[in-house]
């Protein structure tokens, strides 16, 4: 008898233990969730699989059988200056607030994050990849690389046109004369007006489209 | 990192192999516990013998620890885990019915599964009218709609209710598991006079 309460005092022992070690040791955040998922995720980023052309965000942009969502983590004087049509403002620390939103999102679902380069949104994609791992990618060199493709120069001061995209840092890099928003023409481009380009294409659907026959 | 992808491991036959195992693993305890048996099982509630309580909270609380562990080492995603929702009041009213079911059966679904597993007629009937129910309750469950999708409260576990990290909370129902232990069995003795058959 005095064995087994013996063995029932360790094992209740063992298991306060067991939980005393936890509540201090506490749970992964992002951060430390995303070095815990990095070996298997990480060389998505190092090979660019998930950089996205701006021709190929347009395309979903226009696309309607996709459910497209697009985070702008950018601060708020950025995204009062321009930002692309139906996109999200959404900061970085406050990203653990979309889980509910991500996991309720379709197989037909492509989640976007723009930054006015790519170090933000990397960022923020590793938080999200972390967080609900969804079918996310990022714009490739940013809003001022779309800028740079789709920007209108008469919107900018002194015609600013092409920014350059070396040495990325964060900066927005197209001066806009009105803080205009999404009410740029450069916030959505016209598919069928802008000049065709190339691009490989980076996203893949998690369920196949069955697109109707029409005009195409 | 889990939760693993049985399927894409095994194929679909392999997957279902895989639960075939745990499930038999799962009945292969519960009836070495002695939960085949009606009589052990409706005893909990008249703390005559406490083997429901000791058992199922201990199982609880060593796979809450595993699952925490393995979720602050990286092992598991516990966001991936599925957890079920929650609606508030009929989930009240299902378990006060399914209460009232086990005391009065002497069995829940799971047991009585075992104990039909063993050829215990009452626990055939027990499974003949859980059957019943559940189909009963698919057939007239229109009428009661609206109260059936009330109080939706999304994925919601205890350290959002109560504001707490998730280590603190374990902590807490490890604490509140060895102090029911200790509580109930002494219940025990002040009424019986002893504590469980060993």
């Amino acid at each position: 008898m005095k064995a087994l309460f013996n063995l029932r005092v360790l094992g209740a022992g063992l298991l306060l233990a067991a939980a005393g070690a936890l509540a201090v040791h506490g749970q992964p955040d992002l951060d430390r969730k995303w070095a815990f998922m990095a070996p298997e995720y990480a060389s998505r980023l190092e090979n660019r699989e998930v950089y996205i052309d701006p021709a190929e965000l347009l395309h979903l942009m226009n696309d309607d059988y996709i459910e497209l969502v697009i985070y702008d983590v950018r601060n708020e004087r950025d995204w009062n200056m321009f930002h692309l049509v139906d996109a999200d403002r959404i900061a970085l620390e406050d990203l653990s607030s979309q889980r509910d939103r991500l996991r309720a999102l379709s197989e037909l679902a492509v989640v976007v994050i723009v930054s006015n380069d790519e170090i933000l949104a990397t960022q923020a994609w590793k938080r999200l990849m972390a967080l609900a791992k969804p079918n996310v990618y990022i714009l490739e060199g940013g809003l001022n690389h779309w800028l740079n493709v789709y920007g209108v120069v008469d919107d900018e001061h002194e015609g600013h046109g092409a920014a350059s995209l070396a040495k990325p840092d964060g900066t927005l890099r197209h001066p806009f004369k009105l803080a205009l928003g999404a009410r740029h023409a450069a916030a959505q481009p016209d598919e069928h007006r802008t000049p065709d380009r190339s691009y490989t294409t980076r996203v893949t659907l998690l369920k196949k489209v069955a697109r109707a026959a029409g005009c195409e | 990192m889990a939760p693993l992808d049985l399927t894409g491991m095994f194929g679909v036959t392999g997957s279902y192999l895989v639960y075939i195992g745990i499930g038999f693993c799962f009945g292969f305890i519960l009836e070495s516990s002695g939960f085949g048996d009606s009589r052990r099982l409706a005893a909990q509630f008249y703390f005559s013998e406490l083997r429901v309580l000791k058992v199922m909270f201990t199982a609880i609380v060593v796979a809450m620890l595993l699952v925490f562990w393995a979720s602050a080492l990286g092992l598991l995603d516990y966001d991936e885990l599925m957890v079920k929702h929650t609606w508030l009041w009929p989930g009240i009213v299902g378990g006060l019915i399914m209460g009232v079911g086990f005391i009065l059966g002497g069995y829940c679904p799971g047991t009585s599964l075992v104990s039909t597993a063993t050829l215990k007629i009452d626990g055939m009937f027990f499974l003949f009218g859980h059957i019943v129910g559940v189909l009963a309750f698919g057939e007239t469950v229109g009428y009661f709609y609206e109260f059936w999708n009330s109080s939706y409260l999304g994925r919601f576990t205890l350290p959002e209710l109560f504001g707490l990290e998730t280590g603190v909370v374990v902590l807490l129902v490890v604490c509140l598991a060895l102090a029911m232990f200790l509580g109930f069995g002494w219940i025990q003795r002040l009424v019986y006079g002893r504590g469980d058959p060993q």
